[in-house]
């Protein structure tokens, strides 16, 4: 089981077990690969037009949308790029003696894990087609999503603690 | 302290409060729809850290998206609506942007 524990200076302490540092190292590594690779051609892969939504609703307005992307794709791809190449990182660090893994987060290492792992699990949502229903429940054992949602609510329950770490600072 | 600097000090202006800044010259609206993964703490710390809105106005920004499915959660010029939907799309939150029709 992950444990998170907050620190004194507004981090916290993450240890995780091998094999959620396996999953959570995998999914990573996924995220990176969609990151990577020119301005997205909208409508052409659900994970891509998630992650990098248009500006513009108004389609007259392709033109500014165009120039929106240019300015700002690059550097949102970086930054999203540089917080999952991060998290790869810290988890690639050799797992103990009982296999865990102990972090320790800084306040701005906790900002760029949640926002690693909100990445993360917006990919994972348009991979399993995660609805409004989807919140609460893991799916029975035999439903064909039931692997995919269990690591979904594992990490929304990490994001989560670590999104309650930051407020209590804020 | 330095009070005898006091009364010149610049420290009374306050900051522009959003009323401030509403009018008609600046017609972008910058939106947030709902979706079924970011987590409502999440939100509330984004509108939080982004826009410097108190956690009061975040959670009733958050609640808007959350229960009518979008919210207006900042407004300006073409150029700033801009800025503040790089950031939100940098946060992975859905936001676009369209002119007011009001």
């Amino acid at each position: 089981m992950t444990r998170i524990d907050p620190r004194r200076d507004g981090g916290a302490t993450v240890r995780f077990e091998g094999v959620e540092v396996e999953a959570l190292r995998d999914l990573a590594a996924q995220v990176a690969q969609v990151l990577g690779g020119g301005v997205p051609e909208h409508g052409t892969d659900p994970i891509r037009d998630r992650l990098f939504p248009r500006a513009y609703v108004d389609p007259t307005e392709d033109r500014a949308e165009t120039d929106f992307q240019s300015v700002v794709h690059e550097d949102l791809v970086r930054a999203k790029s540089d917080a999952v190449a991060a998290l790869l990182v810290k988890l690639g660090a050799p797992t103990d003696r009982r296999d865990r893994l102990t972090l320790e987060l800084d306040r701005a290492g906790v900002e760029q894990w949640v926002g690693a792992l909100n990445d993360v699990r917006l990919t994972i949502g348009v991979v399993l087609g995660v609805t409004e229903d989807d919140d609460d429940d893991d799916p029975p054992p035999d439903d064909p999503r039931a692997a995919g949602m269990a690591t979904y609510h594992w990490l929304t329950w990490v994001q989560g603690t670590l999104v309650e770490v930051l407020m209590e600072g804020m | 302290m330095r009070t005898a600097l006091a009364s010149t000090a610049p420290a009374t202006i306050e900051a522009p409060t959003e009323e401030t800044v509403v009018g008609p010259d600046l017609p972008w609206l910058v939106i947030v729809w709902n979706d079924p993964v970011n987590l409502m703490s999440y939100v509330v710390y984004v509108f939080q850290q982004v826009f410097g809105y108190s956690r009061e106005k975040a959670t009733k920004l958050m609640l808007e998206v959350h229960h009518d499915g979008k919210s207006v959660v900042s407004h300006g010029t073409r150029e700033k609506a801009e800025v503040d939907v790089a950031r939100l799309h940098a946060h992975g939150l859905w936001a676009t942007m369209e002119k007011d029709r009001a």
